[in-house]
């Protein structure tokens, strides 16, 4: 026992257990159990020793016995001896490398767009440059990959490469809440460290979503274009058919088909352009907008732009402002798009002679963003059709319009954003649109990280509202005043009667 | 001085263990969030290969389940946690239990697209796979809420159980009346009801989940029932 503990003491000089004890947290924590079993082996050297002394054991056994021991012992003070060492030895091992050279690589890293990360025993994130920090909304503490990434072929992938298995790359998509296909690369390092795990994981991850949804997109372009397409074709050929044949000199007849036909090209080619439209947003919708828009600004020019064709049908565009600003992150043209669909439905779906309210609201929550502070009726519906990830910090600033229609029946509201739905009843007729309106609206508000809700009752008419993160100098701003007030009472702005 | 080494290193040790759980609670909630993301895609693409896939991984999701069990149980006869500590296991120790039941409705979800393969295509996929994207995306809002610990996240998605109602109450209406109308859709009709209401149940697995999440960081209960729409068996 004696021999054991002078080796102890002996070997490990006095500044290699200070620095053990600066290096805390790098201590294993089953430690202590390591010098318990030290101690034990000791302790059945010397009774086996006390043994052979008094003759109760031979001399071949005793030297047999204490050397297995002995040998025991070693194995365990050297693994504690290395635990405590992988700290040291990197740096020793990089002074191989010029400092310079260092500094290059590590600029290069920090530098690099992709996202890189070096995963160590554990699953522990123990490095990972800028681009990966953003791409997983990491914190500055060395946290474990599973809980910022929890992709379970990635982890399977990652936790073999630590057992110094071959790299992997695997493939995994988020459909929700917003949709990305990511290639992630796993490749074992095995590092010149003593201890049982020199193996580290490097996980390079690579964003494919582009180019996975151009080929989506491509596929549904073409299935939708064609499907919807054949119904005004098929027509205008039946026509073309009839004016060649038995209507060949009925003038009257040709004047009534020559219009119809005009309609249904008409038809056609408002689906093309809103399918372009629809296409287009559809295809940068994960590439977040640049540039910012005042919203009371646009919801004025929107509103401006469309007075005369709401004169037509004696509908008055009643425009109530915020009274702050309201600068928002996004893409004019589109969010203008957007303004322009919900007020050009509104004034389609208004009897003759009735009002359109169109109000913004500045700074709101995401919950007051969402819907009114107050139903427009006991009974109605209120859904979300597209909303951003949940941000309790972020603040919106909202457009509204509330029209007088007929109102749209509960069951149909999850619908009502889908490509091509159209309400029973509005199929066909002067009004019929293209059914793409919603569908472009939700797409742009999906790509500017802002929300998008309906509240609609049958016989009260239905509100639309679209909100959109505020640029942010303002996003700082105190947040909304209590709810419970009306929305026109909120934004006492200016109100403008158009 | 012994001491003063000592002291820091067993709690740290514990405090490891406990990050450790929450990582592998994490990385089972990920799994089950796959389980679902699959068994969707496998519905919507007609997949009857990953739809299979989806049912043999479910059981990856119980061997987890019991695994983190067994180190809860672990950690309370060696640890004897209190307050916080406490919570964190109890918390995990209900979230896997919410996981586990989400495993078996995805593989539920899952059991049904060789069904759905055998008839037409049907008008109504388009509504499920809407449906089951809300669902996914609190599920998602939550798990990210456990590991972040932001409470306010999970209870904006406790609040939005109502959307995963709503989307619900449509869907059994058409349905029914599409299975009313046309007795061919009766078939397919009953498997989408069925889906459909898995997604329901898993939205409310999202918000106890919620509920945990909110009782681990502040000690407290979330504030009585969550308000209610009307149920569609009633009305439709």
């Amino acid at each position: 026992m004696a021999v054991f503990r002078t080796r102890h003491t002996g070997m490990i000089p006095i500044g290699m257990v200070e620095e053990r004890t600066n290096r805390r947290p790098l201590k294993s924590p089953d430690r202590p159990r390591r010098r318990d079993i030290a101690l034990t082996a000791g302790l059945g050297v010397f009774i086996m020793a006390v043994l052979a002394l008094s003759g109760e054991m031979e001399a071949g056994v005793f030297l047999a016995g204490s050397l297995a021991l002995a040998g025991l012992a070693a194995v365990y003070y050297l693994t504690a001896l290395t635990a405590a060492e992988p700290s040291a030895r990197p740096a020793e091992a990089g002074a191989s490398l010029r400092p310079v050279e260092i500094d290059a690589c590590e600029a290069m890293l920090e530098r690099l767009p992709i996202p890189v990360l070096l995963i160590g025993p554990g699953g522990r994130i123990e490095r990972a440059n800028p681009s990966a920090r953003a791409f997983l909304g990491l914190g500055a503490e060395r946290g474990l990959l599973s809980t910022a990434l929890r992709q379970p072929r990635v982890l399977e992938a990652v936790s073999a490469a630590l057992r110094g298995e071959r790299g992997a790359a695997v493939e995994y998509s988020t459909l929700a809440p917003l949709e990305s296909h990511v290639r992630a690369f796993v490749e074992p390092i095995r590092l010149d460290v003593p201890g049982p795990m020199p193996f580290r994981a490097m996980l390079v991850l690579a964003d494919d979503t582009s180019s996975k949804r151009a080929e989506r997109m491509r596929a549904d372009f073409l299935a939708n274009a064609s499907h919807e397409l054949r119904t005004p074709l098929a027509s205008l050929s039946g026509f073309l058919e009839t004016l060649q044949g038995p209507a060949h000199d009925d003038e009257e007849a040709r004047d009534r088909f020559l219009a119809i036909m005009k309609e249904q090209t008409e038809r056609m080619r408002r689906l093309i352009d809103d399918l372009l439209s629809l296409s287009r947003v559809e295809m940068n919708e994960h590439v977040a907008p640049t540039g910012s828009v005042e919203l009371n600004d646009l919801a004025r020019d929107v509103t401006e732009a469309l007075r005369l064709v709401a004169e037509r049908r004696a509908i008055t565009l009643e425009l109530t402002l915020a009274d702050t600003p309201a600068q928002v992150r996004g893409d004019h043209d589109q969010i203008y798009e957007v303004v322009e669909n919900l007020v050009e439905n509104a004034i389609k779906y208004s009897p003759d002679g009735s009002q359109v309210r169109i109000w913004v609201e500045a700074p709101r929550t995401r919950d007051g963003a969402e819907h009114m502070p107050e139903r427009m009726d006991p009974q109605s519906g209120r859904l979300t059709l597209s909303a951003p990830p949940l941000d309790p910090d972020a603040r919106f600033a909202v457009v509204r319009v509330r029209d007088n229609g007929p109102g749209i029946e509960r069951r149909y509201l999850p619908r009502l954003a889908e490509r091509f739905f159209r309400v029973d009843g509005q199929k066909s007729g002067p009004t019929a649109g293209t059914g793409l309106g919603l569908a472009i609206v939700k797409h742009i508000v999906s790509r500017h990280r802002g929300g998008f809700t309906v509240e609609s009752a049958p016989g009260a008419g239905s509100v639309f509202s679209a909100f959109f993160m505020l640029a942010p100098a303002q996003a700082t701003a105190p947040p909304a005043p209590p709810s419970g007030t009306g929305p026109v009472e909120q934004t006492a702005g200016a109100v403008t009667k158009v | 001085m012994t001491n003063q080494v000592k002291a820091p290193h067993i709690v740290k040790a514990f405090s490891e263990e406990l990050e450790q759980l929450s990582a592998d609670v994490a990385a089972m909630g990920g799994l089950a969030e796959s389980l679902v993301s699959d068994a969707l895609e496998a519905a919507a693409t007609r997949d009857g290969d990953l739809a299979a896939g989806v049912v043999a991984r479910d059981a990856q999701v119980d061997a987890m389940q019991r695994d983190i069990e067994k180190k809860i149980i672990r950690l309370l006869a060696l640890r004897h946690p209190i307050a916080q500590d406490l919570r964190v296991c109890i918390a995990a120790l209900k979230i896997v239990t919410d996981l586990e039941r989400v495993g078996d409705l995805a593989k539920s979800i899952a059991r049904r697209v060789p069904a759905l393969n055998d008839s037409e295509p049907t008008a109504f996929a388009a509504s499920v796979d809407r449906m089951g994207k809300l669902v996914l995306s609190h599920m998602h809002e939550v798990l990210d809420a456990y590991v972040t610990g932001e409470t306010a996240r999970a209870v904006a998605v406790w609040e939005r159980d109502d959307d995963v109602d709503e989307h619900y109450n449509a869907l059994f209406r058409e349905l029914v009346r599409a299975m009313r109308d046309d007795h061919v859709m009766i078939g397919p009709g009953a498997h989408l009801l069925f889906i459909a209401k898995n997604l329901e149940r898993i939205g409310d697995h999202a918000t106890n989940i919620a509920e945990v999440i909110h009782y681990l960081v502040t000690g407290r209960e979330l504030a009585s029932e969550r308000p209610r729409g009307p149920r569609p068996e009633q009305s439709a």
